[in-house]
């Protein structure tokens, strides 16, 4: 963070002098806006003007009702719990795949990545076939009476999937560029690797961890696609925010989809927000 | 930029404030001082989109008063409703459900194949099963501006139809068996009358949802000209005044029966007396009245009365004109629908 400001300054004033060299700005803005309205912006106030749509009483009854209570709650608990273990995961996984060199490390590298690239449906699917009761594992673990999926655990198990590569895609570049003198430096006055890691390297990636945990929670408040399949979408038990918003829709009640879906649209420009400060890529 | 000495702190101050009180109300309910201290008992009760309202509205509450009157125990419903292929996947990909009301019995047998629960079991239920009924019938525009009356004039160019996707919807196996069946019963003696109807209908199809609710839902949102529903759901409306549509009710139509059944591997014995209760409630008077309240047909002809909005259809069919549900989708929704309309239509 403190690394930041400097050259946030610096970027600055260096373009503010490349706005004077460039002709009017306002053509290329109205075009870029006229052509952002119906893309991003109008969508966005629609869910807003229709949540308040029944006045303010009518939005904040809709956010009361047990189900959509326990949909938030439960998906806040979630993304913290995916947030703290990516975290952990994350970080460790970055550290292994950015100081030891192994063989196999290039395909390992991508298949960490890979969580990005494939559709969250079919993450679904692909822990239905391992851990549910007719997939690989899970036709061993039914009949123990061990059943992870349509369980909260299941849910995570699928956020974990999902989110996997976001702790990694911020960390690894900044334990990548970091100069690997002050780890040499802590070694050579003996510190161990374990005390060079916790107070050499990790102070360095703090905002790192903080971002990609952000990002992570985020994305984890949203996940529609794997949740969907794992969960059962059981009321009261692992029906998710998202689930909820698309049982109400489909079921007809727009006013009760539409003030959790005003929550969560609310909650994620609040991280956004933290995003842009912290990262300094805001200005 | 100037900061004030206390900038670092508030920096970190407001993002933890905000954090602690999110995990904070997550886990409200959860701490030790906030929790309740008897956990009530629970039934897992899966249905087919439509059934939501009336089972969360009414039956749910109903039974859980005559129970608490009964034992004093407190019982919750957890409960999951989409289309009745999606919830019968989901069974089969092992979903905790206790009861599941599914939209038609074809899915019960879907389940007894794959071994989830006995063949026939639902068989020895009451009514074999089939909790109630409701015809198929068409809903068109207000002022019904494209003059439709019947099935026949749904195959006329330019009408747009809105149609529930045979693969997850019960609704629309119903659906194509009532359309089949109406031409079939129309002219007897041409064998090629129901044919001729279904891909007339199917040739005009511009939208299919996954499960009858969300065929509703299209409609409402302005597609096609007509949709092909169940009698409930536009009674529902309509006595809520919230029905954007006319109901036109074909000369012939088919009744859907909707089967429960019950997943005996999912239930403790501990549970057994709760659910065989709440089983037999379902068939009671009070619970079938309560259906009738909100627009279905009891499976008592005589409580029917007491809904003076159910219209009269002057052909009523069932599935078992057409040899029962195994019949009807090898013959009909795989043989004609499938084998035949799609592939005249190229789809």
């Amino acid at each position: 963070m403190s690394m930041s400001r400097p050259s946030r300054s610096a970027g600055n004033r260096h373009s503010s002098a490349s706005t004077v060299a460039h002709p009017s700005p306002w053509l290329p803005v109205s075009m870029l806006i006229v052509v952002l309205l119906p893309l991003l912006l109008m969508p966005l106030t629609a869910v807003f003007i229709f949540a308040f749509r029944g006045g303010i009483g009518a939005f904040i009854a809709a956010l009361l009702i047990p189900d959509a209570q326990f949909a938030l709650r439960f998906s806040l608990l979630i993304a913290f719990a995916t947030a703290l273990l990516n975290g952990l995961i994350g970080t460790f996984a970055a550290y292994v795949l950015s100081r030891y060199r192994f063989p196999g490390q290039r395909p390992l590298n991508i298949t960490v990545n890979l969580p990005v690239a494939i559709p969250t449906v079919v993450v679904g699917t692909s822990l239905l076939l391992l851990w549910g009761p007719i997939g690989l594992l899970g036709h061993w673990l039914d009949p123990l009476g061990l059943q992870p999926m349509f369980t909260p655990f299941g849910v995570l198990l699928a956020h974990l999937f999902v989110t996997f590569p976001y702790m990694l895609s911020t960390i690894k570049p900044l334990l990548d560029e970091l100069e690997t003198t002050y780890e040499e430096a802590a070694y050579t006055i003996g510190a161990s690797r374990w005390q060079t890691f916790w107070y050499v390297t990790l102070p360095a990636l703090r905002g790192g961890i903080f971002t990609g945990a952000l990002l992570t929670f985020a994305h984890s408040l949203g996940e529609f696609g794997a949740t969907v399949l794992v969960s059962g979408n059981l009321r009261l038990r692992t029906q998710t925010a998202p689930l909820y918003i698309f049982a109400q829709f489909e079921a007809g009640n727009i006013a009760a989809a539409n003030a959790v879906a005003a929550v969560l649209a609310a909650l994620s420009f609040v991280i956004f927000f933290f995003l842009l400060r912290y990262t300094g890529n805001g200005r | 930029m100037k900061y004030s000495i206390l900038a670092p702190y508030l920096r970190n101050v407001i993002p933890l404030t905000l954090l602690s009180s999110l995990a904070l109300y997550a886990l409200w309910p959860w701490l030790p001082f906030t929790r309740q201290t008897i956990a009530p008992r629970t039934i897992v009760f899966y249905g087919f989109s439509i059934l939501g309202s009336v089972m969360e509205q009414a039956i749910f509450p109903a039974f859980q008063s005559q129970w608490c009157a009964q034992t004093g125990e407190q019982v919750e419903f957890i409960s999951s409703f989409a289309g009745s292929g999606t919830i019968t996947n989901q069974i089969i990909m092992g979903v905790p459900a206790e009861l599941a009301l599914l939209s038609l019995e074809l899915d019960a047998l879907r389940l007894s194949e794959a071994g989830v629960i006995d063949a026939n079991s639902w068989y020895a239920l009451p009514q074999r099963g089939v909790i109630n009924r409701t015809p198929f019938v068409i809903l068109v525009r207000p002022g019904n501006p494209k003059g439709i009356h019947d099935f026949i004039d749904l195959t006329r160019p330019g009408i747009g139809v809105v149609h529930p996707d045979p693969l997850t919807s019960g609704g629309a196996n119903w659906a194509i068996v009532a359309e089949y069946g109406a031409g079939a019963r129309a002219d007897p003696d041409r064998p090629e009358a129901g044919y001729d109807l279904l891909l007339g209908i199917w040739r005009n199809v511009v939208a299919q949802a996954a499960s009858a609710r969300s065929a509703r839902t299209q409609f409402e949102n302005g597609f096609g000209d007509a949709l092909i529903t169940y009698e409930q759901e536009a009674l529902y409306d309509q006595a809520r005044g919230r029905l954007q549509a006319e109901i036109i009710y074909p000369q012939r139509t088919i009744l859907s029966e909707h089967t429960l059944v019950i997943i005996e591997r999912h239930i403790a014995p501990a549970q057994r007396e709760l659910i065989d209760a709440f089983v037999q409630f379902l068939w009671s008077e009070p619970a079938q009245r309560l259906f009738v309240e909100y627009g279905y047909r009891s499976v008592y002809e005589e409580l029917n009365r007491a809904n003076p909005q159910f219209g009269t259809i002057g052909d009523p069919f069932m599935i078992d004109d057409f040899g029962g549900w195994p019949q009807a989708k090898r013959d009909i929704v795989e043989g004609i629908w499938k084998d035949r309309v799609l592939q005249e239509l190229e789809r």
